[in-house]
């Protein structure tokens, strides 16, 4: 028998100018059951979501649904098709009721059903066309029967502002089911939760599953994808590598899939004895400053001249704002931070930079250039009050410029003109050389680097990998913060874990492999981790 | 030949350059615009009021007067330089000062006391002047830090504050207040407060506003040039205004920041009312509106193209076509057509980014092709 699929997704290729999205991905969900979409990021998950959801069109490839191909031009032809989206940040309004949000775009109006006479259908006809009163006593009436239904508890009449996020979650899905969606698409629903309300939406995604409804579930937390799952299908920098059926497979071959096996340049470095410690973090908790809730929590680690110690995890689990908390771009709520034994906790950006820290950081157009500033006036922008290159409050011109012809020079920054070029109009590589040399010429004791080569290709990967190795060489104290296993693995002299704002593991690169770190890193091993905790305190 | 194209080719690819050729064609759409508003109110008298108002000075045919109408229009132009330089300092640093005109209102009220009330030399009531701007300009300032206030809301607010303020206080008190013309008293040649001419009411035919100050401005706005190309200071405020998480990043002090530039920018403003009073041409009257010289400096600074030295040129380009606008009353047109006219004229010259947005996608995909060609060749 043909087995008729909910949707088949097959051979999807989309490009972004140069960059190949989805090469050729097929995706294949069964009815009524829980197809799982795993990969790192950037691995192209939610592009191919959002081809299903109409919000891009493919460039290559065709959609199915129940076995008649179609085409999605847009998400009101994805409604219509009866596909719901659940998108990573939620598309509500803050200011209007639950009810408002769920029925907005869909609202039904006031209308007269029986003993029309000539006032109500003149009403029918004048509420359809001019007054669109909205009749939000039926509406309530089904919004109420899916609660029960699903055991989605809700207060209608709530504000979104005022409700939690995993309140705005299952509104969301009422959304959906409201507008009596049966393909619900889930992207990344569990990274906004806590582990709580993980497992209260597991358990709605089973419900929506008995109650026939077919959903895809993009995530890279192996732990609840193996808990709720069907199928599973990895992909991997926008390549289709398998599709599984969960029950037969095991979360080491997930995440081996996900992160892919190869592992290049990994023992070129020269073996070197870190000594004297440079930064000491002791007990770092900080907040998010809306939902009070610990990004971090009680962080302690140490980094020693001329070690390269990497804080390893996905996005999003605690590591920037570690990074934050260390060089004063936001406030720490409880803990100690040492550079070279002197506490430097409540220093302003400033006195850090000033006390011997170089930061690049992760987000090289917000925080590390100014970009409608040239070269020049971006090569010293954390150090132009320096005698170097002003005095008494005026800038010393050529010397900055001198400065910067050579930092150009050594770091090869290439842009279509002198250093006077507009950083704006520069290769994303380029502004990175930037950054890094201007960091590195600074020579301070401890370098901060955060993804330092997010986005570039690998040429320039390369190049500063060996920059950052130079500076080990040099005796420096680093601490690299990347998602990236392949480079936490060709750089790391000790790596420690992080998975939701807590260290969940510290261990030499050869003590661990390539697998257990995905694991780690996606929180399968985090009971294991606290088991053992527990074991110790007793 | 081609060395002159190249030349050439270089000066428009150069952001000033851009800028300027921005500017003129913005102000070159208002007055055409302003011509088809004339067209169609009065045709037969239309080319001969366009030519007045393009004219200003230029349509008198006594040379004296000619010169001395110029002169007036550069003592008029001197108090909008000052006001586009303070929303030009305000907006390099990320912040938009609408409250300009209340601090021009509370500088008024401290050269009235300080000038007409206690006959303090000259200098002296200017320093007050733009200090008095600057405390206030500064509330604004302090909110935006400290609070995280919108400026533009407090400065608005302000504005208000300071008109009822300015109004009630001067209003009727004796000592500044002249009943017989009900307006506070004009501070005229002999007062100490006046501003000196320096000879140049000979050089523009006894008129006798036209004086130092216009010096005085030209030097301030060669400062204030300086101030953004060559210290640290203007480093830092460029670096707020342009991306202030980068300035978080690189250490720069938010708070100082905005102190600075809003104390800069209201000091300006209070500059404004000192280049507009103390030379005998007026004083302050009860108005149930905030001065229009805030609002003024805005079109004049983006006309000038947020340059410290464009501006001289867009706000005496303002002034020229105001003062053009209001002799043509005399050709029958109502003053509210010559308002109206000149508001168009400004209101578009506000398009400047608008159209220079415009120039640069052009440009870029000019850039793009050029850059895929380079590829093509090279591979």
């Amino acid at each position: 028998m043909n087995e008729v699929y909910a949707i088949e997704m097959l051979g999807i290729t989309k490009k972004f100018g140069n960059i190949l999205a989805n090469d050729k991905i097929d995706i294949r969900l069964q009815k009524g059951h829980i197809l799982a979409l795993c990969g790192e990021n950037g691995a192209g998950k939610s592009t191919i979501m959002s081809i299903l959801f109409g919000l891009y069109e493919p460039d290559e490839g065709i959609i199915k649904k129940d076995g008649k191909e179609v085409r999605i031009t847009d998400p009101n032809e994805a409604t219509k098709l009866n596909i719901g989206m659940v998108h990573q940040h939620f598309k509500l309004i803050d200011t209007f009721t639950v009810l408002e949000n769920i029925i907005l775009g869909d609202e039904s109006l006031i209308e007269y059903k029986d003993n029309l006479n000539l006032f109500k259908k003149a009403f029918n006809y004048l509420n359809k066309h001019v007054f669109k009163l909205i009749d939000y006593k039926k509406a309530r009436e089904e919004i109420n029967k899916i609660i029960d239904q699903y055991d989605l508890r809700v207060d209608l009449d709530k504000k979104i502002k005022d409700i939690s996020v995993d309140m705005q979650q299952k509104v969301e899905i009422i959304k959906m089911l409201y507008r009596q969606n049966d393909i619900l698409i889930f992207d990344e629903p569990t990274a906004v939760l806590t582990e709580q309300e993980i497992e209260e939406f597991l358990n709605i995604l089973r419900n929506l599953k008995n109650e026939g409804k077919s959903i895809i579930f993009i995530s890279h937390k192996l732990n609840e994808v193996f808990e709720v799952s069907d199928e599973i299908t990895v992909i991997r920098k926008g390549k289709f590598i398998k599709s599984l059926v969960t029950k037969d497979t095991t979360k080491e071959e997930v995440s081996s899939l996900m992160v892919g096996r190869k592992i290049n340049g990994f023992n070129e470095k020269t073996p070197k004895e870190p000594h004297e410690e440079v930064l000491r973090v002791e007990h770092l908790t900080m907040l998010d400053p809306f939902s009070k809730k610990r990004v971090v929590n009680d962080v302690s680690f140490n980094v020693r001249k001329g070690e390269i110690v990497t804080l390893a995890g996905i996005d999003g689990n605690g590591q920037q704002e570690v990074i934050y908390g260390i060089t004063g771009i936001k406030k720490i709520h409880d803990g100690k931070i040492f550079l070279s034994k002197k506490d430097i906790s409540t220093y302003s950006i400033r006195e850090k930079i000033k006390a011997g820290i170089s930061h690049i950081p992760e987000d090289r157009h917000k925080h590390g250039l100014i970009l409608d500033f040239s070269i020049y006036e971006n090569t010293v922008l954390d150090r132009y009050y320096e005698k170097e290159f002003s005095h008494c409050f005026i800038i010393n011109e050529k010397n900055i410029k001198k400065y910067a012809d050579e930092l150009i020079e050594k770091y090869d920054i290439r842009s279509s003109g002198d250093g006077n070029t507009n950083v704006r109009s520069m290769s994303g590589g380029n502004q990175q050389k930037i950054i890094v040399g201007r960091e590195i010429e600074r020579n301070q004791d401890l370098l901060i680097a955060v993804q330092p080569t997010r986005g570039l290709d690998i040429g320039a990967i390369e190049g500063i990998h060996e920059l950052i190795l130079k500076q080990r060489e040099n005796d420096k104290a680093i601490l690299l913060v990347s998602s990236e296993l392949d480079q936490v693995f060709s750089l790391s002299d000790r790596i420690l874990i992080m998975y939701e704002g807590e260290i969940v593991g510290e261990f030499l690169p050869k003590e661990i492999t390539k697998n257990k770190l995905g694991l780690y890193m996606s929180g399968a091993k985090k009971d294991e981790v606290n088991a053992i905790k527990e074991n110790e305190n007793e | 030949m081609n060395k002159v194209k190249s030349f050439f080719n270089k000066l428009i690819k150069k952001d000033g350059t851009k800028t300027a050729l921005t500017s003129l064609w913005c102000a070159l759409l208002g007055l055409i615009l302003g011509f088809f508003i004339l067209l169609m109110i009065n045709p037969s008298e239309a080319t001969y009021g366009m030519s007045s108002v393009l004219g200003n000075y230029l349509v008198f045919t006594d040379p004296a007067d000619k010169l001395n109408y110029f002169g007036q229009t550069l003592a008029k132009t001197a108090p909008l330089i000052a006001m586009s330089l303070s929303i030009l300092v305000s907006y390099k640093a990320g912040l938009f000062n609408l409250g300009a005109s209340g601090q021009y209102s509370v500088a008024v009220l401290v050269i009235s006391f300080l000038g007409v009330g206690l006959n303090l030399p000259w200098w002296l009531v200017i320093i007050l002047a733009m200090v008095a701007g600057a405390l206030y300009s500064m509330i604004s300032g302090a909110l935006k830090a400290f609070f995280n206030v919108n400026e533009v809301i407090s400065g608005i607010m302000l504005n208000w504050i300071a008109l009822y303020l300015v109004n009630g206080i001067l209003s009727g008190n004796p000592l500044v207040w002249d009943n017989a013309h009900s307006e506070a008293f004009v501070i005229e040649s002999g007062n100490n407060a006046y501003i000196p001419q320096i000879g140049f009411d000979k050089l523009f035919a006894g008129n006798d506003i036209v004086g130092l100050g216009m010096i005085l401005i030209l030097v301030i706005a060669i400062i204030i040039f300086f101030l953004f190309k060559k210290t640290t200071i203007g480093y830092e405020l460029k670096a707020t205004g342009l991306n202030k998480d980068a300035a978080d990043y690189a250490g720069m002090n938010k708070v100082k920041n905005i102190l600075i530039a809003t104390a800069i920018s209201g000091a300006l403003a209070g500059l404004a009312a000192s280049l507009n009073m103390q030379n005998g041409f007026t004083s302050w009257k009860l108005s149930s509106v905030p001065p229009d010289i805030g609002f003024l400096g805005i079109s004049s600074a983006f006309l000038g193209g947020l340059h410290p030295l464009g501006v001289i040129f867009s706000s005496y380009f303002i002034v020229h076509i105001t003062e053009g606008g209001s002799m043509i009353t005399d050709l029958g047109f109502s003053p509210e057509v010559a308002s109206i006219m000149t508001s168009v004229i400004i209101y578009l010259s506000g398009f400047v980014f608008f159209v220079k947005e415009i120039l640069r996608r052009y440009d870029l995909k000019d850039e793009l092709t050029r850059l895929s060609r380079d590829k093509e060749e090279t591979a």
